[in-house]
């Protein structure tokens, strides 16, 4: 106990030191057992996710841009589809299809556009508010909802594309109506609106006056068989509200309107091989991929350069340890006075080296308390510190 | 009563309290935009399905708009049942889940009659566009109901596969019941067919279409007396389209009626049934509404 | 001469080298009585500090008798020399050789907690803490070394020195570093202690003008320097 004691003291003045050490050593632990617990967590998380998304229609290109926007919501849109081809799907009998258009953004997190089909698909619940009613509505994602601390009753307004574009997307002042309970997978971090909100952000659908009610003459340019010819007076609007939700409109066939993917979940294994069979990469104009596939192979990039990072941590740990060993050599060095002393005073060599023990001993138990602590809460928090890698 | 007997009929009123209740849990909820749907709904469900048709009596589905709490409960249902063809415009600004949507007239989506007259404009760079609508009555043509009864039934087929049989043969007996109305009406017209017709308001399109009647439309309420300049409307339409007959949505008011009367038009009620009839069903609606039209072409 | 005859330290005969190097110390004879206060002059290199270390035990003696106590101290291993030094020997550096990071109080307690021979009892403390108030360091005890003057460090080396009531003190010039004033309350601080614990001081000094308040002076002059053997 004695010797403890001494330790503790010693170490209590020079605290400095006492914490490098410490430091050093929780770090030469604690790294590798880190980016092992994080390299885990985002297999089982991007497994986990991958597995739960059994087919995924997009255009030909990427596959992995397209996996990634279709499960990460990842910023780079892969090319477009078209709604047709998410019906095309529904129409086989052999899945159904969930269209998404993940396109544009809110403040920094990405516009999820869908149909309800994905919230029953992701299990997703509602933690306060409600579900999408109507267009110009959104639920947020939790950790969307606790960082721009929105809730129920808010707005939030799509970030435009360019802000110099004057004829394309306009923003639009969307309501939140809901928030969703943390999931910890990547729609904690989304915002939520129908298919048809994400559209009418795109500029494909909006709402209007009435042109041949408008009481503004001005609105109206010319009359030509019936035909009325409205000015660009007409108010574009940025907000949807009960007031104008019924003057909302698409332009054209919603059919042909983009989507970046389709999710599809076939009713059973022989329905997803036989729609696999329609869309051949051969033949089919569109790539439909199951992603545990395209996930499973950005593992193993994973996992290479975990490989190489241990082996970074290996050396780092050696030459660091070799550090430690010199400083405590240096230290004890310095300290030859105040060991001769204790020598002069009684002290055994075995007792002395007891003393130094103990300092070591305290330094290495502190370092894996600390290192026992962080492992627990990286652990604890390593799903909801995986989003923020993935995301 | 012994305390055991009475014990014993406490848990059989517990127990049949709980199987009532857990049956009522159990059947699966289908939702509806229109009342023939509900009509094909629980005919081909009987009982295995809980129909609900949340909208009111005297709304028209087409135009209403139910509120949040109602589309909610259509977001819940097991299975949403839409008319299609544009019916109920409130489904174009809501949320509802694909997956559980049946549009009961998608099979015959190529057949839809698109409704002209409505101005057309143009704003912004996109060029110019029509709000002209799609026709949507689509089951007054009894071929084109009997497509929707059978959407209806696969529907319920996929959800309760277990009473697939059941629904089907429910289905071949609504199919034959409306094939037999349509020809019974198709007997009716077979003669006069080019007999010029009129029509309170553009419903009757796909009955027009189906049995090539000639049939005109102006935009009157039953209920409303038609102004000055509806009535000169009409006039200038009789010019060209010498019609006998006025089919009505509902009984026009006796002034409209004697006012038509005057001008050697005799008015008609064929009811659309979109929403629940005070008396009978959609079948009775319907047989009643081929008995009247017996009278313009007799 | 019997074993109760004997003084307190008695050395014959002895001889010390260091294993390398040309320093060579031979004391032919010298005995100190228990009780006296024996001052160590000499110059520089002439093994005056060599002297302390072999009373204590911390070297031993290539040939020759030392005596201490009892003990002879040429006969007895390192372990024993060192269980001796603990038993018998209090020590007051010229450096203080206090431990920076340590209070007072726990540098004047450090013995019994490096020494497993030591029981580190409650009246220890107080013995310690009684020291201390002798000492006019009592407030002190819970500061760090660094906040102490130099007088007020070498009282605190004294009060460590006597934690463990030796009897025998060895000082290596004590008051080397100290201006005259603290010099002259230290030594009599050490010479109050050896008067009243009926202790044996010996004090190696440079310092020609305090020689007066010891009973004893060894000069190391005396000494011839023989021819190594």
């Amino acid at each position: 106990m004695h010797s403890l004691y001494v330790a503790w003291q010693y170490l209590r003045f020079h605290k400095v030191k006492a914490v490098v050490l410490i430091a050093a050593l929780t770090l030469i632990t604690c790294l590798p057992l880190a980016v092992h617990i994080l390299v885990r967590a985002s297999e089982v998380q991007m497994l986990a996710r991958s597995q739960a998304t059994p087919l995924i229609l997009g255009q030909k290109g990427s596959a992995l841009d397209l996996v990634m926007n279709t499960l990460y919501f990842a910023s780079k849109p892969p090319e477009t589809i078209t709604m047709r081809e998410a019906d095309r799907i529904d129409e086989t009998g052999f899945a159904f299809a969930i269209p998404l258009y993940n396109r544009y953004t809110a403040r920094g997190f990405p516009i999820v556009g869908t149909t309800l089909d994905y919230v029953s698909f992701r299990r997703l619940e509602i933690a306060s508010g409600r579900m999408l009613a109507v267009l110009g509505e959104c639920v947020l994602g939790a950790a969307v909802a606790d960082q721009l601390g929105l809730g129920p009753g808010d707005t939030l307004i799509s970030t435009p594309e360019n802000p110099f574009d004057l004829a394309g997307v306009y923003p639009l002042k969307m309501q939140v109506v809901g928030v969703l309970k943390t999931r910890h997978t990547p729609d904690d971090r989304a915002v939520f609106v129908d298919v048809r909100t994400a559209w009418v952000i795109e500029g494909l659908g909006h709402g209007h006056e009435d042109v041949a009610a408008a009481r503004d003459p001005q609105v109206v340019l010319t009359e030509q068989d019936g035909k009325l010819v409205a000015s660009a007076k007409i108010v574009q609007y940025t907000e949807i509200t009960p007031e104008n939700i019924d003057s909302f409109h698409f332009h054209g066939d919603t059919g042909q309107f983009p989507l970046t993917s389709v999710i599809a979940v076939p009713h059973d294994d022989k329905a997803a091989t036989l729609l696999m069979g329609r869309y051949l990469p051969e033949t089919s104009a569109f790539l439909l991929i199951k992603p545990l596939g395209v996930v499973k192979a950005l593992l193993q990039n994973i996992f290479k350069i975990q490989r190489v990072l241990n082996i970074i941590f290996a050396v780092v740990s050696v030459a660091m340890l070799l550090t430690i060993v010199l400083i405590i050599t240096l230290s004890l060095r310095l300290r030859q006075t105040e060991i001769e002393t204790m020598y002069k005073l009684g002290c055994s060599r075995l007792k002395m080296a007891e003393l130094v023990a103990a300092e070591l001993g305290v330094i290495v138990v502190v370092s894996l308390m600390l290192t026992a602590g962080l492992t627990g809460l990286a652990l604890h928090w390593q799903t909801a510190l995986m989003q923020q890698f993935l995301s | 009563m012994s305390l055991r007997r009475s014990g014993m009929l406490a848990w059989l009123g517990i127990s049949l309290t709980l199987m009532a209740w857990t049956e009522s849990q159990a059947r699966p909820t289908v939702y509806v935009v229109n009342y023939p749907l509900q009509y094909f709904a629980e005919r081909i469900g009987a009982g295995q399905v809980h129909v609900v048709f949340p909208a009111p009596a005297d709304e028209d589905p087409a135009f209403w708009k139910p509120d949040v709490e109602t589309i909610a409960a259509f977001q819940a249902a097991d299975l949403i049942l839409i008319n299609g063809a544009a019916y109920a415009r409130w489904l174009k600004t809501a949320s509802l889940p694909k997956s559980k949507m049946i549009d009961t007239s998608r099979r015959f989506k190529v057949d839809y009659i698109e409704i002209q007259g409505t101005g057309t404009h143009s704003h912004g760079p996109t060029g110019e566009h029509s709000h002209a609508g799609t026709a949507f009555t689509t089951w007054l043509d009894f071929r084109q109901a009997a497509q929707q009864a059978q959407a209806v039934m696969e529907g319920l087929s996929r959800l309760l596969p277990e009473h697939k049989d059941a629904f089907e043969r429910r289905y071949a007996e609504l199919e034959q019941d409306l094939l037999a109305l349509d020809e019974r009406l198709g007997t009716i017209v077979a003669g006069q067919r080019e007999q010029p017709l009129l029509a309170s308001h553009p419903v009757y399109q796909y009955l027009a279409k189906r049995h090539g009647l000639n049939l005109q439309s102006v935009l009157w309420e039953p209920e409303v007396m038609p102004d000055d300049a509806q009535w000169d409307g009409l006039r200038s339409i009789l010019q060209a389209h010498d019609a006998a007959w006025m089919l009505w949505e509902g009984d026009p008011l006796p002034a409209s009626a004697d006012k038509l009367q005057a001008l050697g038009i005799k008015s008609l009620v064929f009811d659309p049934c979109g929403n629940t009839p005070e008396q009978g069903d959609f079948f009775s609606v319907m047989q009643q509404n081929v008995t009247r039209l017996l009278q313009a072409f007799q | 001469m019997t074993d109760a005859q004997l003084p307190f330290i008695a050395i014959e005969r002895l001889t010390f080298q260091y294993p390398e190097g040309d320093f060579y110390l031979h004391i032919p004879e010298l005995g100190i009585d228990a009780g006296t206060k024996a001052a160590v002059i000499g110059p520089s290199g002439s093994g005056k500090t060599t002297l302390i270390n072999l009373l204590a035990g911390i070297v031993s003696a290539v040939s020759g008798q030392i005596r201490v106590h009892g003990a002879s101290l040429d006969q007895l291993g390192d372990a024993e020399r060192r269980r001796f030094r603990i038993a018998n020997v209090g020590f007051v550096f010229q450096d203080f050789a206090l431990l920076d990071y340590l209070t007072i109080l726990d540098n004047i307690l450090h013995p019994y907690r490096i020494n497993r021979a030591l029981n580190l009892t409650p009246q220890v403390r107080e013995h310690v803490v009684h020291l201390a108030d002798i000492m006019g360091i009592a407030d002190k005890l819970k500061r760090h070394v660094h906040h102490l003057s130099q007088g007020e460090k070498q009282r605190a080396a004294i009060c460590r020195a006597l934690a463990t009531r030796p009897p025998l003190l060895l000082a290596d010039e004590p008051t080397g570093n100290l201006d005259p004033a603290n010099k002259s309350h230290i030594l009599q601080h050490l010479f109050q202690y050896v008067d009243e614990a009926g202790a044996t001081l010996v004090a190696v000094t440079h310092d020609h003008g305090l020689l007066s308040g010891f009973d004893r002076v060894v000069d190391f002059q005396a000494f011839d320097r023989p021819q190594r053997a």
